[in-house]
């Protein structure tokens, strides 16, 4: 691999050495991660010193794409210990752009994996090898079109200062005026100061997005990146989007007066703990008295079956809930909540938590569901419309509890209060049917006496 | 333990690769003997990847002896669905992770010792570990008949293998790594690597099954601490260097900077499943419907882990063509995943018309889907 030694033990010999004044840069090479600098008439700029770091970085520009364009075919390196013959596996691709060192293959021989690196900075032509094709000692890898451009991919790992590399390109044409070091400072550009003609400039282009805003230069980046959507993302989408197109949402919404809740919780959390070992949470509250209302109210627990022109009314009720984790939206369902009680659906809830974050919930856990909470609270939301989740017909969103002076009594009190809402489908729950169950919701929490005396 | 000072200032000379090659030539013969506290495969296998990306190990040869809590590694280049038995590994709580060197598939728990030989491209020399190791082991029980393979095992009386060996070859410095079966739970072992997924097609490299035992089975004094010792004492003793075995934290940023980007890397699911080589899947299911029994006829192909054509065959009278083309279609680019393959399921059950038997029917296939994963 004589490019590659070449480039290793002598690279820094090479730095190092003075530059010819005027020298086209064909054949200078640069170190992955640095760029080559054009600065003859300034043999300070050579060496810099960066950030107490006890390595030479060595910064250049890039100033010419005056290299011609060689295409050179890489073979496979000799192999170790007299192995004869080795797979390939391709890193890159026809059409990527290399740095010199950077990794294209990797050939495994016989349990040993062995990289084959970039000669130079270039695209790559073609791959004489097929993915996983056998070769010998020798055998031709792919080609390489040598490029004079450095390929636009940052090496944060080895680039001292974060504005240094990016303001280069800016630059490139023009030597800084002033000696090292010149990382630190972006010099203004003075445009009449351009350089000899025999050296253009670099076509540097940043092909990747780069969003650090250079410090000292006053204005921000203009690029944009694309990434294709995923297929689920795509999905929900769609979904979503199907959802507000049949469904007539609106939204009606009321406050809660969570300092009786508070109250009891307060009062209880500890012989709940010791009692069920689960923690006294608010979601039970609301399951609960959602169940209570959808119960007083089947109809916001049935669903329109657009197909068959019917309202489907549901004997049971499942309650889906909403959890946001890394994955994105879950949405687990607690079945039967008529038939539970606060310990029952904390319980519940705890567990498919503990699933949901050990991603084991099971398809059974996520299917169906006759209504939806949200809760919205724990990220602060103070006020919002949830969307429904078909097929059902109506969602509740909660929302953050902030302390509000509110009147009671004739007076002004701050309580702790929150604002719920409830999305609702108009084609099937008509404006005072949802007020109504909304209210019912309120009463329950703000209440819970309201569940035992069934008011 | 804490690293003794003169260790750390010894791994930050050696860690500055960056200096001329000139600086070094004057360097005092040295090597280090390095033991991981940690048992977590992927913080030890980012150990290994920062001493061959950091350190300098002209005239400082490295050993490093590791050991893990049940996981299964497979090589590079290998397909995890053909080596091993995921759904098994789930289920036990055994780690996967693939390492960046080459060779086949194989199980780490305590009773297992790890062992990587650290030099420069110059200095590679596998068989000359190797030999190391064998005089390591006589030097314990002298009537112990350990040889070391053409293919770089070492073979326990000529027939059971009791260590595997892989390694890394990079610009100038390269790795040898090896196991070394002290009592490990062979039961557990042959379960592990057995693949139950039928029909995987791939040009991935395939691991040579073979015979192992347990060094601890032939003889009772060999433990994991005895052998350890023994490795270390003969690699100081072959190096003529000092033999004390320095005890390394592999999440101690000040001693490995950037090692903990390293570990994540390792454990994404982009490196470990990701990294696999092209493969198809072509296989079949059966699922029942009323008395009589359907086949379900899957074909799936899988680039860099995610579904790149998905074709799914079911009889029409059982599910409608239409609903079996939206199904095919949105596996297309997602992971080939159990996981994933859940969260998918659950959106497109609740796009589906209200049905119920079209639903239970796509419920189990889903389910079937995701037992081949």
């Amino acid at each position: 691999m004589l490019s590659r030694s070449r480039c290793v033990s002598r690279a820094f010999s090479r730095s190092l050495s003075a530059f010819q004044k005027g020298n086209c840069p064909l054949g200078r090479r640069s170190l992955p991660g640095v760029s080559l600098c054009q600065g003859p008439e300034y043999p300070d700029s050579r060496k810099i010193v960066i950030n107490n770091s006890s390595f030479f970085g060595v910064r250049f520009f890039r100033t010419t794409s005056v290299c011609k364009d060689d295409v050179i075919t890489v073979k496979t390196p000799a192999f170790a210990e007299s192995v004869t013959e080795g797979d390939v596996r391709w890193e890159k691709a026809v059409g990527d752009s290399v740095a010199e060192d950077e990794v294209v293959c990797e050939i495994e021989t016989d349990k040993t994996s062995v990289q084959v690196p970039s000669p130079a900075h270039g695209v790559i032509e073609a791959l004489l090898v097929p993915d996983g094709g056998k070769v010998e000692g020798g055998t031709p890898l792919f080609t390489l079109r040598k490029t004079g451009a450095a390929p636009a991919k940052a090496k944060p790992a080895e680039a001292p200062a974060a504005a240094a590399p990016k303001a280069e390109p800016v630059v490139s044409a023009v030597p800084p005026p002033s000696a090292a070091p010149i990382p630190t400072q972006m010099p203004p550009v003075p445009s009449p100061a351009q350089p000899p003609a025999s050296k253009p400039v670099s076509a540097v282009k940043p092909t990747a997005a780069r969003p650090v805003a250079e410090p000292g230069v006053g204005k921000g980046v203009r690029s944009e990146h694309r990434e294709k959507m995923n297929r689920m993302r795509q999905r929900i989408a769609q979904r979503l989007k199907e959802a507000q197109n049949t469904c007539a949402m609106l939204t009606t919404f009321n406050e809660v007066d969570m300092s009786n809740i508070q109250e009891m919780r307060a009062r209880h959390k500890d012989a709940f703990l010791k009692k069920h070992n689960l923690k006294l949470g608010f979601m039970s509250a609301f399951v609960k008295a959602s169940a209570f209302a959808l119960q007083e109210q089947p109809v916001v627990n049935a669903v329109i079956d657009d197909a068959s022109k019917e309202v489907v009314y549901r004997d049971y009720i499942d309650i889906s809930v909403a959890v946001a984790t890394p994955r994105g939206l879950v949405v687990p369902v607690i079945r039967n909540v008529e038939a539970m009680n606060y310990a029952d659906i904390e319980r519940t809830i705890s567990e498919l938590g503990e699933k949901a974050r050990k991603n084991e919930l099971a398809i059974e856990d996520m299917d169906g569901g006759t209504f939806t909470i949200s809760n919205g609270g724990v990220f602060g939301s103070l006020f919002g419309t949830p969307i429904i989740n078909p097929p059902q017909s109506a969602i509740l969103g909660m929302h953050g509890i902030f302390d509000r002076p509110v009147a009671v009594g004739g007076k002004v009190e701050v309580r702790p209060m929150m604002y719920v809402a409830l999305t609702y489908d108009h084609r099937l729950i008509d404006g005072r049917e949802a007020v109504t169950f909304l209210r019912k919701i309120k009463a329950a929490v703000e209440d819970p006496r309201v569940l035992l005396l069934d008011l | 333990m804490l690293i003794p000072f003169s260790l750390k200032n010894c791994f930050q000379l050696l860690c500055n690769r960056k200096v001329p090659a000139a600086g070094f030539k004057d360097t005092v013969k040295n090597g280090l003997i390095l033991q991981s506290i940690s048992n977590d495969v992927y913080q030890n296998l980012a150990v290994e990847d920062w001493i061959h990306d950091h350190m300098n190990l002209e005239g400082n040869p490295i050993l490093f002896l590791w050991r893990n809590s049940p996981s299964v590694v497979i090589g590079r280049h290998q397909n995890p669905w053909q080596e091993c038995n995921l759904n098994l590994m789930r289920k036990e709580g055994v780690k996967l992770a693939r390492r960046r060197s080459g060779g086949g598939t194989v199980y780490h728990d305590m009773g297992n010792i790890n062992l990587t030989f650290f030099t420069t491209k110059s200095k590679y020399d596998r068989m000359e570990n190797l030999k190391l190791i064998v005089q390591a082991l006589n030097t314990v029980q002298p009537q112990l008949d350990v040889q070391a393979t053409k293919r770089f095992d070492l073979l326990l009386d000529g027939q059971f293998k009791i260590s595997g060996t892989a390694s890394k070859i990079g610009r100038t410095t390269a790795y040898h790594h090896c196991t070394l079966l002290c009592n490990t739970d062979g039961a557990f072992l042959s379960s592990l690597l057995n693949s139950p997924y039928q029909g995987i097609k791939s040009n991935a490299t395939t691991s040579i099954p073979s015979l192992v035992k347990n060094l601890l089975e032939k003889d009772s004094t060999l433990t994991c601490e005895v052998l350890m010792s023994a490795v270390a004492a003969e690699y100081a003793a072959y190096h003529r260097i000092d033999g004390h075995i320095h005890l390394v934290d592999p999440e101690d940023e000040t001693l490995f900077p950037g090692i903990n980007s390293k570990a994540k890397d390792l454990q994404t699911w982009e490196w470990v499943y990701g990294k696999t080589p092209k493969f198809t899947v072509n296989t079949s299911f059966n699922v029942l419907d009323g008395q009589s029994c359907l086949e379900i006829k899957v074909h799936i192909d899988i680039k860099n882990g995610r579904i790149q054509i998905c074709n799914i065959e079911v009889p029409e009278h059982w599910l409608p063509l239409e609903v079996c083309e939206k199904l095919n279609s949105c596996f297309i680019d997602s992971k080939f995943c159990p996981v994933e393959t859940t969260m998918l399921t659950s959106i497109l059950l609740r796009t589906c018309p209200q049905d119920h038997e079209l639903y239970k029917k796509w419920y189990i296939l889903c389910e079937k889907i995701k037992g081949i994963m």
